[in-house]
């Protein structure tokens, strides 16, 4: 791509989100929320491929209806009340809406469908972005809207939970994989979101992380299969040791970074008397597991000299380093050793 | 002289788990100090100190 | 505390700057170091039992012999390791023993945790480095399988333990052990209080294991490698007994008739599992399932309650930790010359291995409680006590007992004794390093015959 133009596109998708984080008024964060989805299309539909068309048209659609929808509920909602404020939200019915809408956003269960299939379709730099940085600006929206039925998101949040990990059990495509791992820790932050807004931000974040961690990863590895993760200690011994600990992360097992969200959030829900959904939670969370120690069983331990399932690829013009990939001992730090952090880290977010 | 040299080269890393230990065992007494000086001044534990007997009992 | 945590924390850049040609010895010599230095944990003179007290950890007399098992196995495992991984990598050597010195800093600090959050969060640290230890080391293909089994077993029972945990916190407003012991007896309804109870100890019965929930862990031991089965078998076994005894002391005047299904099914293990190794045919498989049956015992006397229950249980999980870890490094031994575990494959080393012969005989008689090995201490204080408590638990443990004995006599005749079979013809001469590894496994269990205080725990 034409660097003047992935300039102009990058800038758009910063700007998007920024205006939507800055916006007390519907209508401009529903452009900003547009403009982010404008300037994605083309990165996702650049390789010259059918499948990235597909999942190009798929993204566009999907975030045109929630769009559409958000627009509808606060014009009716400013029709009816007077008022385009974010924070004063208070129709039942259109606040129901535009929360629906951002969980389609999202992709939050049962509104999920489209989000493996993006993935799948966009290269692994694209599926960053959008599983990370396109996720923010629908959160933070939100995040600030006042909730009017507790028991919608709790119900989302569970069901995203255990579809998250039901779902990636049986997957053997990479992309497809980490798509639902992401509505599986979506759907943490969602049923946190109406008990404390500052746990479900420093999930996000976390899982921001965490999740970079993993697609440059995988980038690094220039692996989309689970079998092609198996020769990655070909290509990069040093991930070929880490990554286990970074998908373990990713499943949330202490003493590393991802528990530390799960655990505050179990706190904070058996502290509101929800042990039930704490322990439905916590348990649905081992699914998701499953698959995370699946691969890290084919990328680091079932190595050489065992023998392998996949033959070695060609290294045709293999970059040693890009400017993603600096950014992996980064986000691996963070990804691994925040645990003993976390009471300062929840301390500057609260 | 060179053989010296060749021999701090060789076994350098044996100093690791000593000095681990003196600084381990230095924080550990700054530790006690401060849990007994609590000790010292509680109502529970307080006690008349015999003559000639250190405040730092154990 | 720091005096050993530092210089354990210290080891894994030793094992990653010492030369090729030093790096055994070096780790060996430091760990052999650090827990020469932990030693002085056992000797406790402090008026609230609790000693060498900072923030978060604390030492008392329930902790103190489990700790400083940990830090034996240390060494014993990076001896025993050395012919294992003779063939491996350089890199791979070192990560071994970074993982090793990992795992031993997370049960240091979960045995020696005084806040229960920080307890759990280090019981499941130790996951972590056992997994590895068992997935990327193991030999047979299905260790995969036994690595998930022992990963899903340990997770689906303790995640329920960290909710309850939250929830005691709400309660209570501390997990911390010094504290909690002195409150009062918790308000809560007796519906919450039977979910707590079972939620807090399936977690530890599960790590145990309990007869029922105990299928992960023969699997794990016959893949593991034999550092991963000997701190499975030693310590983090002990870690189920002794978070058991902890949760006990918080929870015990509230649940009395629960424990009845628990306390069957242990005893009802007990005799299940001495029977399984009876028709055993896999030497490693022999001695996991006679884990099992020990520690179904252990689980009985502590579920029981009383003084002599847990004192008999601190004593034979010591005593246990050391045997059933000397006896995967004899099972090691015959497996590194034959490379077979079956046991009819690998008969009469005594005409071949005689020293070593000798070395199985007094593991294996220290394994089925012989006087005046503190095996026996443990299984009569344990057996005593759950007579006292019920007449009818003698025709489980007498015959728990008597199963014990026969199952290590056909171990021993079935490995040692009979025809040397024809393809055992070169065989290595045993190296002194296996018999200084046995030595010390052996020695600590003799000596303690002179000092059972030591490991009797507070209850004395």
């Amino acid at each position: 791509m034409n660097p003047y133009l992935l300039i102009v596109l990058l800038t758009s998708l910063g700007l998007g989100t920024a205006l939507t984080l800055s916006s007390t008024h519907w209508l401009l964060a529903w452009l900003g929320l547009e403009v982010g989805t404008l300037a994605i299309l083309p990165l996702m539909a650049q390789p010259h491929h059918p499948r990235a068309t597909e999942a190009a048209t798929k993204y566009f659609i999907v975030q045109a209806t929630a769009a559409a929808t958000l627009l509808f509920a606060a014009i009716n909602n400013a029709w009816l009340q007077g008022h385009w404020d974010i924070q004063h939200m208070s129709h039942p019915l259109f606040t129901s809406m535009i929360t629906l809408a951002l969980l389609l956003k999202l992709g939050l269960a049962p509104m999920h469908t489209w989000m493996p299939e993006v993935i799948q379709g966009v290269s692994l730099n694209t599926g960053l972005i959008v599983s990370t940085w396109q996720k923010i600006a629908p959160f933070i929206l939100l995040l600030q809207i006042k909730q009017i039925h507790p028991p919608l998101l709790t119900i989302i949040g569970l069901a995203s939970i255990l579809i998250g990990g039901w779902g990636g059990l049986n997957q053997t495509q990479l992309r497809k994989i980490l798509a639902y791992s992401s509505i599986a820790h979506l759907g943490w932050m969602v049923l946190i979101l109406q008990h404390s807004t500052a746990l479900a931000t420093f999930a996000l974040l976390i899982y921001i992380f965490m999740t970079s961690a993993t697609f440059i990863t995988l980038k690094k590895c220039k692996a989309t299969t689970i079998n092609m993760l198996t020769t990655t200690w070909t290509k990069a011994p040093t991930i070929t040791l880490v990554a286990p600990l970074m998908l373990l992360s990713l499943g949330g097992l202490p003493p590393l970074s991802g528990f530390a969200p799960k655990w505050f959030i179990l706190q904070e829900l058996t502290q509101q008397n929800f042990i039930p959904h704490a322990s439905i939670a916590a348990l649905a969370a081992l699914l998701s597991l499953y698959y995370y120690l699946r691969l890290s069983y084919s990328i680091t331990l079932s190595l050489s000299p065992n023998n392998l399932p996949e033959c070695l690829q060609w290294r045709v013009n293999y970059p040693i380093s890009t400017p993603l990939s600096s950014a992996l001992p980064a986000a691996l730090a963070l990804t691994l050793f925040l645990l003993p952090l976390t009471p300062s880290a929840l301390t500057l977010i609260i | 002289m060179v053989n010296f040299v060749a021999l701090v080269r060789e076994h350098w890393v044996n100093i690791l788990v000593p000095a681990g230990f003196v600084i381990g065992w230095y924080l550990d007494r700054l530790q006690d100090q401060k849990l007994t000086t609590f000790r010292n001044k509680s109502a529970l534990y307080s006690r008349e100190l015999k003559p000639g007997e250190e405040v730092t009992w154990k | 505390m720091l005096k050993i945590l530092i210089p354990t924390l210290l080891l894994i850049p030793t094992s990653w700057l010492a030369k090729a040609k030093w790096l055994w010895p070096t780790t060996l010599l430091h760990s052999f170091i650090i827990t020469l230095f932990s030693l002085a944990w056992l000797k406790n003179t402090s008026e609230t039992n609790w000693s060498t007290l900072n923030p978060y950890m604390a030492t008392d007399p329930l902790s103190s012999p489990l700790l400083t098992l940990t830090c034996w196995l240390l060494p014993l495992m990076i001896l025993a390791s050395q012919n294992h991984l003779a063939q491996d990598p350089l890199v791979r050597q070192r990560i071994y023993i970074t993982l090793l010195v990992t795992l031993q800093l997370s049960l240091i600090m979960a045995f020696a945790a005084t806040e229960l959050t920080m307890f759990y969060v280090m019981f499941e640290t130790t996951l972590i480095p056992t997994l590895i230890l068992i997935t990327r080391w193991g030999n047979q293909m299905e260790r995969l399988n036994a690595g998930t089994y022992f990963l899903f077993y340990t997770l689906a029972s303790s995640l329920p333990l960290l909710i309850t945990l939250l929830a005691l916190q709400n309660k209570t407003g501390t997990l911390s052990l010094l504290i909690i012991q002195l409150l009062g007896p918790i308000p809560i309804s007796p519906y919450v209080n039977i979910i707590w109870w079972t939620t807090s100890l399936l977690a530890f019965l599960v790590k145990m294991p309990l007869y029922g929930v105990h299928l992960w862990l023969p699997k794990a031991h016959v893949e593991a490698p034999i550092a991963g089965s000997m701190i499975l078998a030693a310590v983090l076994l002990k870690l189920g007994g002794y978070g058991m005894m902890r949760m006990m002391l918080i929870l015990s005047p509230l649940a009395k008739e629960l424990c009845y299904p628990f306390i069957i099914l242990a005893l009802w293990g007990v005799l299940m599992t001495s029977s399984i190794c009876l028709r055993q045919t896999d030497l490693k498989s022999l001695i996991a399932y006679s884990s099992v049956s020990h520690m179904g015992l252990v689980a009985a006397a502590i579920l029981i309650q009383t003084p002599w229950g847990l004192t008999g249980a601190l004593i034979l999980m010591i005593a246990h930790g050391l045997t059933s870890s000397a006896l995967f490094c004899l099972a090691n031994t015959n497996y590194e010359r034959t490379h077979s575990r079956t046991m009819i494959l690998t008969r009469g080393s005594q005409m071949i291995l005689p020293l070593m012969a000798t070395w199985w005989l007094i593991t294996c008689l220290a394994n089925l409680a012989l006087p005046p090995l503190p095996n026996l201490m443990g299984e009569l204080i344990i057996i005593s006590a759950l007579l006292g408590w019920s007449w009818w638990t003698i025709i489980f443990t007498g015959a728990g007992a008597l199963i014990t004995a026969t199952y290590s006599l056909y171990m021993y005749l079935m490995t040692q004794r009979g025809p040397v079979p024809n393809h055992m013809i070169s065989m290595n001469p045993s190296h002194s390093r296996e018999h200084l590894l046995l030595t010390l496994h052996l020695l600590p269990l003799l000596l303690l015959v002179f000092k059972p205080t030591t490991i009797w725990g507070s209850a004395y």
